[in-house]
């Protein structure tokens, strides 16, 4: 289980440049998720992984290797594809042991091996079956199979359970994380969804436009994220975004906008002078709102009662706010309430280079 | 109500079905009828419905193959039997070899990026609307004195893999293009080498086209006069070419003429019953989600 690089990694279509100067390092064993809306050059990056996309320029390290034109076979990788990508013409057991016997492994070992597989995956029963008579889970568990019967130092996943339904999402999800304690490699996983990133991540890997827009914990990215795009991409609800400009008022500073004005704790005094009197933007989670006297007016436009939780929608400033509050009855439209917001839970970004101040 | 106006249909309907029903079924029927007549039966003037049907004429045309000696024949002449000899290894090797040399063709031409892929796809099938008339003369001229391979099966097999390559091709593209490129990129994960995918992944995937093509192509190879009728001497001659060269001034023996026409007919029906059983769809279901 080699730790892998990324080192000035680039990647052209033609004329058209996808990946630019990318550097990532992936510690050995860890899950590592490369989450961003389509288009950003997550599921490329992975490709340039695995080996099934020329690298225009840059280096790929597995360990101390420089992988960059080896061939997939060469890389010591397994791989599960978005839409499993199964052998059609062959049963789970052939398809699982397809690495095995092309690696001329002896019959006993790789029957053994499957079936191991097979029992952890809960697919003792479908050996036989080919893919067509299975449901999308069924295939989706074949997949995850065939990758995990090989003993390959690192697992590469292109969105694996996007073409699950919620539910069985949700359990495959589980499954993974189980998974990934369990067999602790390495483990690259792509996904356009944040809560999947935040759920299996060690690191998340946030992307856009071809470049890295921050990397760390799942905790980091939620707390403190680098910019107003990862602030916006991870947390659902997403974050509300506001307008508003900071303002000093008899030593206290002050996110001042319209219809709200909110004190900002002093330990954040220091880095932030030197955009006194500026225009800025906030951000506050919908879960950072509290309900309590004294705080906002807000009026309550929509309700959204998910039982313990409710998501309100409302208008600070003109602005559409969403709010997250625990609940025990349902809050109705149309009712005015009063919500506090904490100043050290308050995002403050550069406007113009969306930077977290 | 609506059952009755459509059972009922106007007389004429019928008549047409029934005339077409006589012109499709009546040569076949006339060639089974003289093959199991006697010659004094075929040549009589009261052509008649009923007669003594005899295996003799087929007797005749297989004698070569034949474990007992017919009883009529004074001298076995094997040229019939050759003919369908010559005309089943031609049509089985050159089908054989256009379909190995054709997948191969067809997966690099849709799978690989090389230059002139796109002017090479095109005028693999722009060759094949060449008339074979048209290469008559020229293939002859080289056959025999550039080749010299004149005379001979190979000669012939040799012109009909080149006849039949470019639709063979054409028609396996469009296979290899609906496999879905996941499942070779997963192959490649899997350590799989190009030909590794192209044997174990892609060549089962595609088995109803190459089954589509070899039904075209055997059928080809089978029934083709012209070429062969140039190409063939005594010793390599098909089946067809045989036929009409054995319409001489002096005799012609109908019997034995259609009970070879029979004989012919056979193996294509075989042929194409054997690989048909290959054509299933849905060949790539639940290979990939649709």
């Amino acid at each position: 289980m080699p730790e892998i690089r990324l080192q000035q990694l680039r990647k052209d279509y033609g004329a058209v440049n996808v990946i630019e100067n990318l550097n990532l390092e992936m510690a050995d064993g860890e899950f590592t998720v490369l989450v961003g809306p389509s288009g950003c050059g997550k599921s490329t990056t992975l490709r340039m992984i695995a080996g099934l996309e020329s690298v225009t320029g840059g280096q790929i390290m597995i360990g101390d290797r420089d992988v960059s034109l080896l061939e997939p076979k060469e890389r010591d990788l397994a791989m599960v594809f978005q839409d499993y990508a199964l052998y059609p013409h062959m049963n789970v057991a052939k398809n699982m042991s397809f690495a095995l016997r092309l690696a001329r492994m002896n019959k006993s070992d790789i029957e053994a091996r499957v079936k191991d597989v097979a029992a952890t995956l809960d697919l003792t029963a479908y050996l036989d079956r080919k893919p067509a008579e299975l449901s999308g889970g069924q295939r989706q568990r074949v997949a995850m199979g065939r990758a995990l019967v090989r003993d390959a130092g690192t697992f590469l996943f292109d969105e694996p359970l996007s073409n699950l339904d919620a539910k069985l999402r949700g359990q495959m999800r589980a499954e993974l994380a189980l998974m990934s304690q369990r067999i602790k490699k390495n483990m690259i996983y792509v996904t356009h969804d944040q809560v999947e990133a935040m759920t299996l991540g060690d690191k998340i890997v946030v992307m856009k436009f071809g470049e890295i827009m921050q990397a760390g914990t799942p905790e980091e990215l939620y707390r403190s994220p680098a910019n107003k795009f990862v602030a916006g991409f991870i947390g659902s609800p997403t974050m509300n975004f506001l307008n508003a400009e900071l303002v000093d008022d008899a030593g206290t500073l002050f996110a001042k906008g319209d219809g709200f004005s909110i004190p900002l704790p002093d330990a954040r005094k220091g880095a932030l002078q030197a955009h006194r009197d500026r225009n800025i933007h906030i951000g506050i989670r919908p879960s950072s709102f509290a309900e309590g006297p004294g705080g906002l007016k807000m009026p309550v436009i929509l309700s959204e009662y998910i039982g313990a939780q409710s998501v309100l929608i409302s208008e600070l400033g003109g602005q559409r706010v969403s709010i997250e509050i625990n609940t025990v009855a349902p809050i109705r439209a149309g009712e005015e309430r009063e919500f506090t917001v904490q100043g050290d839970e308050v995002h403050l970004f550069d406007p113009k280079t969306e930077a977290a101040l | 109500m609506s059952d009755k106006t459509y059972d009922r249909q106007n007389p004429a309907f019928y008549a047409l079905l029934i005339a077409l029903v006589v012109m499709a079924i009546g040569p076949i029927y006339l060639m089974l009828a003289t093959s199991l007549k006697l010659n004094v039966d075929i040549m009589s003037d009261s052509s008649s419905l009923l007669f003594m049907p005899t295996l003799r004429n087929y007797e005749t045309a297989l004698c070569d193959f034949l474990w007992y000696e017919p009883e009529h024949l004074r001298r076995c002449d094997p040229t019939f039997g050759r003919a369908l000899v010559n005309s089943l290894v031609i049509g089985l090797v050159s089908t054989a070899i256009t379909l190995v040399i054709g997948t191969m063709a067809a997966y690099a031409l849709v799978r690989f990026r090389f230059m002139g892929r796109d002017v090479v796809s095109l005028w693999t099938l722009m060759m094949r609307m060449v008339p074979p008339a048209v290469l008559l003369v020229p293939v002859f001229g080289i056959w025999t004195f550039q080749f010299g391979i004149d005379g001979s099966r190979g000669g012939i097999v040799l012109v009909y893999v080149a006849l039949n390559l470019p639709f063979v091709i054409w028609i396996l593209q469009s296979f290899i293009v609906q496999v879905p490129i996941q499942l070779e990129e997963a192959a490649r994960m899997d350590g799989a080498g190009p030909f590794q995918v192209f044997f174990l992944v892609v060549l089962p995937l595609i088995k109803p086209g190459i089954a589509a093509a070899s039904i075209f192509t055997f059928r080809v190879a089978w029934n083709e006069f012209l070429l062969a009728n140039a190409l063939a001497d005594r010793n390599s001659r098909t089946v067809p070419v045989t036929i009409v060269n054995s319409l001489t001034e002096f005799d012609i023996d109908w019997g034995v003429i259609m009970a070879t026409g029979m004989l012919l007919a056979i193996p294509p029906i075989i042929f194409t019953f054997v690989a048909s059983r290959q054509i299933i769809t849905g060949m790539t279901a639940g290979a990939v989600k649709g």
